[in-house]
């Protein structure tokens, strides 16, 4: 399958999961097709489209987390930033993806819906 | 003032991030972790693990500072605290 006609595959599949979770792919659709394109690279490489923006490591359990759409491993995390690690996916109410700050987990206190 | 970071060739983000610092014309060091052979990412990511308790990227270190994910406010701010305390 040619890259384009696999990145239409791979949004095609990625929309019914992230429906359900809440999440939409981000309005910013350059950043969109750039990373679906590094998925369809890595998962030409790996076989799996893994994130763009975490590192695989020697341990499948760890690499299984970063299985995209990996939301729902990191869901709290996820859902205080309202959006994805790589910036895939927004929640559904996002209108302004440019807005919202690539924050890691550690640095969120529970809870805390970081605007 | 030391500026190095760990990135990743596929994450638009660890590209922001080297355009943040080149276009202040501010030098600095990186690694792509996914180009390196298995040996030396297993390194990286001890390192990383040490310095914070998130392995994700870009991962950014100015001087002794450590700030994992895009954040140019953050870069500013150490950036410009170095100017101040001159």
């Amino acid at each position: 399958m040619n890259p384009g006609s696999r990145k239409k595959a791979l949004r095609y599949f990625f929309q019914k999961i992230i429906d359900p979770l809440g999440y939409k792919f981000s309005p910013d659709e350059e950043m969109v097709d750039f990373l679906l394109e590094q998925e369809v690279l890595l998962e030409q490489k790996h076989g799996i489209p893994y994130c763009p923006c975490q590192g695989l490591t020697k341990k499948r359990e760890e690499n299984m987390k970063i299985v995209c759409p990996c939301i729902p491993f990191h869901r709290e995390h996820f859902d205080a930033i309202r959006r994805c690690w790589c910036g895939l996916y927004v929640h559904k109410d996002v209108t302004d993806p440019d807005a919202l700050k690539q924050i890691p987990f550690n640095e969120i206190k529970r809870g805390q819906d970081v605007r | 003032m030391k500026v190095f970071m760990y990135t990743l060739s596929t994450c638009p983000w660890c590209r922001k991030t080297k355009q943040f610092f080149k276009e202040k014309n501010i030098p600095f060091e990186f690694v792509d972790y996914d180009l390196q052979n298995e040996e030396e990412q297993d390194k990286i990511m001890k390192e990383m693990e040490k310095l914070s308790t998130t392995k994700a990227f870009p991962f950014v270190k100015i001087d002794d500072n450590v700030i994992v994910g895009y954040n140019p406010d953050k870069y500013s701010e150490l950036l410009g605290e170095k100017g101040k305390q001159k």
